[in-house]
């Protein structure tokens, strides 16, 4: 098989040598309303990422939808600006990334040898292909826009990038929805390997695709991976394909990363309670079919509130007195009591952690008071209250000050943000 | 049909026979389903699995007569239920027998039933839940009012019931109450309800279905029925939405449920917690459901039995356990083979060659012969039927069943 020529950058490479690094990268969507559209808050998409990608490995990245993979990727891809935050990018200068090495600080040989390094492969490949373009012009163009290739030239190199990905010359000349699902997503990773990059970005490749097209299309990754030492970052909210690509994989979880580890390790021995229920939810071929499903309760909150210290302790069904208790739990639990909800007046704050609930009456005041001594609220949460009085219609909680939740390393490159030091089974 | 004398299984209380619907289209006749068989038992979950555009949503929608004709042409076969409660069975009339499968109960072919018996039928009988519940759902109209119409089509007797309102009163009540629901209620109706006796009928029966409203919201487990029934569909979560379709579908108690994909449009966490709703309504219910999926995984959870369906035809049905642990169709064995697993090396699933054949102007053969591994002469000459394997285990192959001269040519006049 034709190999395009290699650029200057692989050559200095080796396998295993960090190729790009996020370092605490946030990226925050402003919320505006009103005809004004003032800012009225921000949905932190990304909030204080980091973790590396080296030369030939795949790094998974898991969560459920509105967790921010998406965002996440198309900063890595150079896609989007992060709000803050670093990117690095080796670009063959040695292999210690260093403040230099910042996309956003590369000067511009540099940063196209970044652009043309980074490929993306998006899930929905109908609104990523353009549905007017040939497959020639479709794959052709970035050899056209890096000026690799013209003329029959630029024909030959379309053709031995279709055979590269199980398709042919008889395809180059038919429009996208010619082809089938599958057939679409090759050609998008035909694109994608045009330039013959070092990391391609695959945001949810083979969601939208059958089992049996899902295998073609995760072998011809896995080979090319194996031809070419590319690295891929993989997007997917299908745990048994991140079991399946992934050397390394990150569980995100409202904007931050709650997990990362070696795959296996993370499966065998997963260290946060989200990575463990998701592992949980995701019936198993190979499960016992009579296993009960372990139900992960509630929804994923509001991003642009996310819940105080851990972001999950809503929904953990592990939760500790120590995991970020605050005035928002109580709201949330009135939410679910039509009659005390449509009482409440007002909060009014001292912190997060510190408000008075004013009721229309004494009598909700002391029912919310009630219910929250009660096995109506997690023990968790009645631990973690420090006072809990009513005074007339008003109700004063008070929860326990707690230390934020850090990433802690586990094992061998294992880290998870947890208070729990294990899980115990 | 054999299966039905064995007395110790429930009775079939749906059947799809030989059913065949094609799509005309530029390049000829689309075979999308032909010559789909199977049957569903009284309070059992069926999975239909298959890849996309094997024909699984349109033997689905079959049932309820959903099927848009044009484009769609019904070239053949039937859909057969059996109503629990029906009228008895003209052939023996109601001590069960053969053509009754023992239920003494009457059998409707659903595709040959008129509008207005099939509009009884859908919603009370038989309902659907879709993959996409916004789509469903009306963006215009309150959760509430939207459910309060089921129980007003199908209830409206026993609403009435509930709120104490005499025979009389019936008609006028009860229409006036149905526009209003629908958001049409007219001048008249608006004076009608200040009279003292219709004002009180009316908002008795308001509150009877708010109460039945808010039970069945209850049911799947909606924290606080009373506000999302306030609600629109666009203000709720798609894991909300899609409770709000399974309390929609089960609130006349309906004897079988078509859900197409239900949860395949939600996250991991969120997909477990609706089939854990769907199963445990089911048992509860004893509703039948047939549950359509392309996720393997999850039909062997929650199904009793599997139906595997490949380019319009039902390749191998049987008990979850049979077909999973010993898959005896080369289609099911390669599509279980393709689902990535522990200690698969990267690159080394099992995949199944090409892809799914265009049904245009199909020739008679095996659909699977140009991917199968196994493939033999006979495989594109002749087109393999259901035939046991085991006890409730069928399969259509040639492997199993070698065709023979004679039931060639059988097999061939019959279908000429
Ligand atoms: N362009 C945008 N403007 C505002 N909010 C956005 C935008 N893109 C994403 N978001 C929000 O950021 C969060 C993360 O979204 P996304 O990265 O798409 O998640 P995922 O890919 O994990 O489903 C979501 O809450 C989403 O609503
Ligand atoms: N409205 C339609 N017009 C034309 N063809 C259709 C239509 N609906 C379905 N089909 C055909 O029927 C086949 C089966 O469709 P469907 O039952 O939706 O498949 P599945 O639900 O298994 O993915 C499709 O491949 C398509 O060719
Ligand atoms: S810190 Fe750990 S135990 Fe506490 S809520 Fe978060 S995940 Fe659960
Ligand atoms: S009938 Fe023939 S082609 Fe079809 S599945 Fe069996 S062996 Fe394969
Ligand atoms: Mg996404
Ligand atoms: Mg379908
Ligand atoms: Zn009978």
């Amino acid at each position: 098989m034709m190999q395009p020529p290699k650029t200057d950058s692989t050559v200095a490479m080796k396998a295993g040598d960090t190729l790009l690094s996020v370092r605490n990268l946030n990226k925050h969507f402003p919320i505006k309303d009103g005809i004004l559209q003032k800012v009225v808050g921000q949905v932190r998409a990304v909030d204080g990422v980091s973790f590396d990608i080296r030369r030939g490995e795949t790094v998974g990245l898991v969560g459920e939808s509105g967790c921010g993979k998406t965002t996440l990727s198309q900063c890595v891809a150079g896609l989007t600006d992060p709000t803050s935050g670093e990117i690095l990018f080796n670009t063959g200068q040695g292999s210690q990334l260093g403040d230099g090495d910042r996309i956003d600080k590369l000067p511009k040989d540099r940063y196209r040898t970044f652009r043309r390094n980074v490929q993306m492969v998006f899930q929905d490949n109908f609104a990523s292909l353009n549905p007017r373009q040939l497959v020639v012009d479709i794959i052709g163009r970035p050899l056209k826009v890096y000026r690799e290739a013209s003329g029959s030239d630029l024909t030959e190199r379309v053709v031995a990038l279709l055979e590269q990905v199980g398709l042919g010359r008889q395809h180059l000349y038919r429009y996208p929805h010619q082809f089938s699902g599958g057939q679409r997503q090759r050609i998008s990773i035909a694109r994608a390997l045009a330039l013959d990059p070092e990391l391609i970005i695959l945001d949810e490749p083979t969601s939208a695709l059958d089992v049996s097209v899902q295998a073609q299309i995760l072998n011809l990754l896995g080979d090319l991976q194996k031809e070419r030492q590319l690295a891929y970052l993989f997007v997917t909210h299908d745990l048994g394909v991140v079991r399946h690509m992934a050397d390394r994989m990150i569980t995100m979880y409202l904007g931050k990363v709650v997990e990362q580890g070696p795959t296996e390790t993370v499966f065998q021995q997963p260290a946060h309670p989200y990575t463990e229920a998701l592992l949980a939810a995701k019936p198993d071929l190979a499960d016992d079919p009579d296993k009960p499903f372990a139900l992960l309760e509630g929804t994923i909150p509001d991003p642009a509130r996310p819940p105080l210290g851990c972001r999950f302790h809503t929904r953990c069904p592990r939760v500790t007195p120590s995991c970020g208790w605050e005035i928002d739990d109580i709201v949330r639990f009135l939410e679910a009591d039509e009659s005390l909800f449509q009482s409440l007046q007002g909060v009014e704050r001292r912190s997060a952690r510190d408000a008075d609930l004013i009721f229309k009456d004494p009598a909700s005041a002391v029912a919310l008071q009630e219910a929250m001594k009660s096995s109506s609220v997690p023990e968790a949460m009645r631990a973690a209250t420090e006072r809990l009085t009513v005074e007339g219609s008003r109700l004063r909680a008070t929860f326990s000050e707690v230390d934020e939740v850090q990433l802690t390393e586990r094992g061998p490159e294992h880290f998870a943000a947890c208070k729990l030091d294990h899980l115990s089974r | 049909m054999t299966s039905n004398l064995e007395g110790t299984e429930p009775p079939v209380i749906a059947e799809v026979r030989d059913l065949r619907v094609h799509f005309g289209s530029k390049r000829g006749r689309v075979h999308a389903v032909d010559g789909v068989g199977f049957q569903i038992r009284d309070g059992e979950m069926l999975g239909l699995v298959g890849e996309t555009g094997c024909g699984k949503s349109v033997t689905g929608r079959a049932f309820l007569n959903l099927i848009p004709q044009p484009p769609a042409i019904i070239a053949g076969g039937e859909v057969l239920f059996r109503p629990r409660g029906g009228a008895a069975c003209p052939a023996c009339a109601g001590s069960g027998c053969h053509a009754c499968g023992q239920t003494g109960g009457e059998t409707l072919d659903l595709l040959k039933l008129p509008q207005d018996r099939m509009r009884q039928i859908r919603g009370a009988r038989i309902a659907m839940i879709f993959q996409d519940p916004g789509k469903a759902l009306n963006p215009t109209l309150t959760i509430g009012v939207q459910m309060a119409e089921v129980f007003l089509q199908h209830k409206s007797d026993e609403l009435l019931q509930d709120a104490g309102i005499s025979a009389d009163d019936r008609n006028l009540a009860a229409n006036a109450l149905r526009r209003i629901a629908h958001q049409e209620d007219r001048w008249l109706d608006r004076r009608l309800k200040r009279f003292p006796p219709l004002r009180q009928a009316a908002g008795r029966i308001q509150q009877a279905l708010d109460a039945r409203v808010a039970a069945a919201l209850a049911e799947t487990q909606i924290a606080n029925p009373l506000r999302v029934m306030r609600a629109y569909p666009h203000e709720l979560s798609g894991g909300m939405r899609q409770r709000v379709m399974i309390a929609q579908a089960l609130a006349c108690d309906p004897d079988l449920i078509i859900a197409d994909e239900p949860t395949t449009a939600l996250d991991v966490t969120i997909q477990a917690r609706i089939l854990e709703l769907i199963k445990t309504l089911q048992e509860r219910h004893r509703t039948a459901v047939l549950y359509i999926s392309h996720d393997l995984s999850l039909v062997r959870k929650v199904c009793d039995r599997v139906a595997v369906m490949y380019a319009g035809r039902v390749a191998e049905v049987g008990t979850v356990s049979d077909v999973f642990s010993n898959p005896r169709h080369p289609y099911t064995q390669g599509l279980l083979a393709a689902v990535p697993r522990a200690g698969a090396r990267r690159g080394h699933l099992a995949s199944i060659p090409g892809s799914v054949p265009e049904l245009v102007n199909p020739t008679p053969g095996c659909r699977f012969a140009d991917r199968c591994s196994q493939v033999m002469p006979a495989c594109t000459q002749l087109d393999p039927v259901l035939g046991s394997v085991g006890e409730g285990h069928s399969v259509a192959c040639f492997l199993e069943h070698p065709p023979h001269a004679g039931a060639a040519k059988i097999e061939k006049a019959l279908t000429e």
